[in-house]
């Protein structure tokens, strides 16, 4: 996100317009950028103890599928983070990105690092092999810091909750800012003194003069070879007033951690934005007159472009010492503590039981192994999956669960313990935590009908095929044993089976006979459709009025309604019913219309209905 | 009851008589797998997946049982294929994904691990599709007898309706993420070496690029000897014209002598 401050008039409908160009632009250019990749080691030899930092390049592309680790015998590469940069220069747009990895030795020696495949705009790139040396570990020409003397050197005190930025002020980059300065930045590193693998927080301010629109482009550049810098969250905004002037402030937290012991002085943090500048008025309009008629705010603004940066940072990096450094260290540099837990205490025989070990505390998290398990006797394990829970949003404090799938390969009532080391920077000491074995109660699986090597199930008769056993993959194998039972299933799937669409046709016509039959059962229990219904009462109507059992008046009733059912309509039709209704009308409000109708007039109400008497 | 009994034995009288033989093979290789003759076993999976019952399936089994003895005899290229073959048939097969994963690695491949392949590991997408029809076609049932009755109440219908959506649902998520599904037109290169992606399908077109050997790509069409792919279905996605021998399609059936080659 590019944190935009106060932007005024015109410029800020220019600056959507050159955003939207940008914008339209940006994928043009990139994806007519060329594509490629390279791998570089900060140093290609380094002492034990040491670390070293692995940097892929993918040039040409903002995103690119990179492995996790990298496995290379005798090493422990992760990758730690990522930074991506962009540039246009003349509307030609170029980006990389750049994968860090943390290079530990696990021991001395010579080493390959292979090449990592890397998956970048759908094209598949595999970096250089690369050699690397590790010594054994020289004297160290730098004392580590006592602890006396880390409050003088701004060490933050263990318990200070990151991030603790507002414990200590800031050191700006020079004592006060000038008077009319515009904009300045300032670094502040609390902790100048730092071991190799240890994360510090790192804050960096700028400042901007409030009385100048300013709008920030592109992203912070910080960092140099040897640091890793954690991806800069959003920054904060404040206003602060220095030396009478009023200053919007952005303020940046992120995380370094070196990889390079020695004296590293890094490159001042620059950010580049534009500064809406006051210009002056063209030659015939820098009067009062004018600036009064534009409401005092006439004035032709310049975009001015400015690097701001803060002061470099020297920094003095300790390699983690090699004496009392324990066999389960996986690079780990913080404070921690440890938990455990078996998730399912009673698994069922042959079940995998899992064990979940948790770190918490503050430190490299991305860059820690994974614990060592201990009394594991009698287990099989797994390699761990893991997961990290941050409690701050630089991901410095949090909980790490490593999750280990133990198999039980004999009768077992209580897990692996575990133990886990690392490098605590404030006493500058390595600390080895355990976890005491868990009771639970596991045991392995029975013996499979068809397991490898099993001569009564190579001879068995028919031991396998049935596609309804339960498959073999819920009694885990050992790891790279042949699993053993057939199921057969189809290459297809089912949408495309004809014995799935049979049965979907067969459901289809299934349910619209069921509505068929339910709506001829509502039917003939409504007494029929309308039109059905609509025959039968004409076939009435008809009925009685043939028959002439009904009297007068009820005649007529009858005659009316079947010459306004039966008869189409015309002026005829019209005119009958009108002189039915007439004489129905007389009836009713004179006299006779219960008397029966006369045969006379019966047979012309019949005629004028052009119905026919009923034969007797 | 009796007429049940008579169906049920016609039914495994069938299965034994297809399976005649093949039991016993799958034993003796897995035996030969476990004692460290990885050649002998390999060759007996072959022989075994070349049986007519395979034509139109498979077993999971087997093809993990043979990527194993793939990876033991040091060609984790068409390892990689046999376990991608066994996840097909059976993507909650844990030991197949594991090996997967790690043959991968050892090849230098990321691992796909999408919202497809974490669906996959809950639930078989045959069961969600199978499942998911079942309960909508209930569902559907259940809302035309309520439609015709005499008096409409709203919670049997909307229940109805939701038993339609829910199942039909289902069913259209199992198929969105059954790797059969696509598996038709998708192939793992089998190449000793990478091969290149050319613009057009000639030996002398220009490149556009290298497919590690063990890479999932997809077919878009075929052109003889010539095939015209793609890495991925994202708007980055490289597309170009690739030897079809350099290649072995994911579904067995059409081209598995290569493949076991």
């Amino acid at each position: 996100m590019q944190p935009t401050m106060k932007i005024s008039g015109i410029t800020k409908h220019m600056a959507v317009a050159v955003l939207l160009l940008t914008g339209w632009l940006l994928p043009l250019q990139l994806n007519a950028a060329d594509v490629s990749v390279s791998a570089e080691l900060s140093r290609p030899q380094i002492s034990q103890g040491e670390m070293a930092e692995l940097q892929i390049q993918v040039s040409g592309s903002q995103q690119a599928d990179v492995p996790q680790q990298i496995q290379a015998d005798g090493l422990q590469i992760r990758l730690t983070g990522q930074s991506t940069q962009v540039q246009m220069v003349n509307f030609k747009v170029s980006s990389s990105v750049v994968y860090s990895y943390i290079v530990m030795p696990l021991r001395t020696g010579s080493f390959i690092i292979p090449g990592a495949s890397i998956t970048a705009d759908g094209r598949q790139f595999r970096t250089p092999e690369l050699s690397f040396k590790v010594d054994e570990a020289k004297a160290q020409s730098i004392n580590p810091p006592a602890g006396s003397s880390q409050s003088a050197q701004g060490i933050l005190p263990p318990g200070i909750p990151m991030p603790g930025f507002q414990q200590q002020r800031a050191r700006p980059a020079q004592q006060r800012p000038d008077e009319g300065r515009l904009v300045f930045g300032e670094i502040n590193c609390p902790k100048k003194t730092l071991y190799a693998g240890e994360m510090t927080p790192v804050e960096i301010r700028y400042y901007f003069d409030a009385r100048y629109p300013v709008q920030v482009r592109g992203r912070i550049d910080f960092g140099c070879e040897g640091i890793l810098v954690e991806r800069f969250p959003d920054p904060k905004q404040t206003r602060e007033d220095r030396d009478g002037i009023t200053y919007n402030v952005l303020t940046f937290h992120s995380l370094l951690s070196a990889v390079k012991p020695g004296s590293l002085d890094v490159a001042p943090a620059k950010l580049d934005c534009e500064i809406e500048m006051p210009g002056a008025l063209p030659p015939g309009f820098d009067d009062p007159v004018f600036r009064q008629l534009m409401g005092g705010q006439a004035g032709i603004s310049q975009q001015k472009q400015v690097t701001v940066k803060t002061s470099g940072l020297h920094l003095e990096v300790l390699p983690l010492p090699k004496e009392g450094r324990p066999e389960s260290f996986a690079g780990a540099v913080g404070q921690f503590d440890i938990d455990s837990i078996v998730s399912n205490p009673h698994p069922a025989a042959g079940d995998p039981a899992n064990l979940v070990v948790k770190i918490g505390g503050r430190g490299n998290f991305k860059g820690m192994g994974a614990p060592v398990l201990t009394n594991t006797e009698g287990w099989r394990s797994y390699p761990p999956s893991d997961k990290f829970d941050s409690s701050d949003e630089l991901s410095y404090t949090g909980v790490k669960s490593f999750d280990f799938t133990l198999i039980a390969q004999q009768l077992q009532k209580e897990s692996p313990g575990c133990e886990f080391s690392y490098f605590d920077p404030t006493t500058a000491k390595y600390v080895t935590l355990t976890s005491k074995p868990l009771p639970l109660v596991a045991s392995p699986g029975g013996p499979s009908p068809a397991v490898a090597g099993d001569s009564s199930a190579a001879s068995s008769p028919n031991p396998v095929p049935s596609s309804g056993q339960k498959s073999p993959k819920n009694v885990p194998p050992k790891e790279g044993q042949p699993l053993s039972g057939i199921n057969l299933r189809s290459w297809t799937t089912p949408m495309h089976r004809s014995e799935f669409l049979i049965a979907t046709l067969a459901m289809l016509i299934a349910t619209a006979a069921l509505a068929g039959i339910l709506a001829y059962w509502k039917i003939q229990s409504q007494g029929g459709t309308l039109a059905s219904r609509r025959r039968k009462h004409i076939t009435e109507l008809r009925s009685l009025l043939t028959e002439g059992t009904i009297d007068a008046g009820s005649s007529y009733e009858a005659a009316l309604e079947y010459a306004e059912l039966v008869l189409p309509p015309s002026e005829k039709r019209d005119a009958l019913i009108l002189g039915l209704t007439e004489r129905r009308d007389l009836l009713k409000y004179g006299s006779g219309a219960s008397l029966p109708l006369p045969p006379l007039e019966h047979r012309e109400l019949l005629e004028s209905l052009e119905l026919t008497t009923k034969s007797p | 009851m009796k007429y049940l009994s008579l169906l049920l034995l016609l039914l495994t009288l069938s299965l034994a008589s297809l399976h005649a033989g093949l039991p016993e093979d799958f034993a003796s290789a897995n035996a030969n797998l476990a004692s460290g003759h990885a050649d002998q076993a390999l060759s007996t999976y072959k022989t075994l997946l070349s049986y007519p019952e395979f034509k139109t399936s498979g077993s999971a089994e087997i093809w993990y049982n043979r990527g194993l003895a793939e990876m033991q005899t040091g060609d984790a290229v068409a390892a990689s294929l046999s376990f991608r073959r066994a996840l097909l048939l059976d993507p909650a097969l844990a030991p197949a994904r594991l090996e997967l994963s790690k043959t991968l690695g050892s090849l230098s491949i990321p691992v796909p691990n999408g919202w497809r392949e974490r669906t996959m590991q809950s639930i078989h997408p045959e069961t969600l599709i199978v499942t998911g029809a079942l309960i909508g076609w209930i569902g559907a049932l259940l809302l035309v007898v309520m439609l015709f009755q005499s008096s409409r109440r709203k919670g049997p219908i909307l229940l109805s309706l939701l038993l339609i959506l829910f199942g039909h649902g289902a069913s259209v998520l199992g198929t969105l993420v059954d790797p059969r599904r696509t598996a038709r037109d998708s192939a793992v290169i089998t190449a000793k070496t990478a091969p290149a992606l050319r613009a057009t399908p000639a030996d002398s077109a220009t490149e556009s690029g290298t497919l590690e050997p063990g890479t999932l790509i997809s077919i878009l069409s075929r052109n003889g000897a010539w095939w015209y792919v793609s890495t991925g279905s994202g708007p980055g996605a490289l597309q170009g014209w690739i030897p079809s021998n350099a290649v072995t399609p994911l579904l067995s059936s059409s081209k598995d002598s290569k493949g076991s080659s």
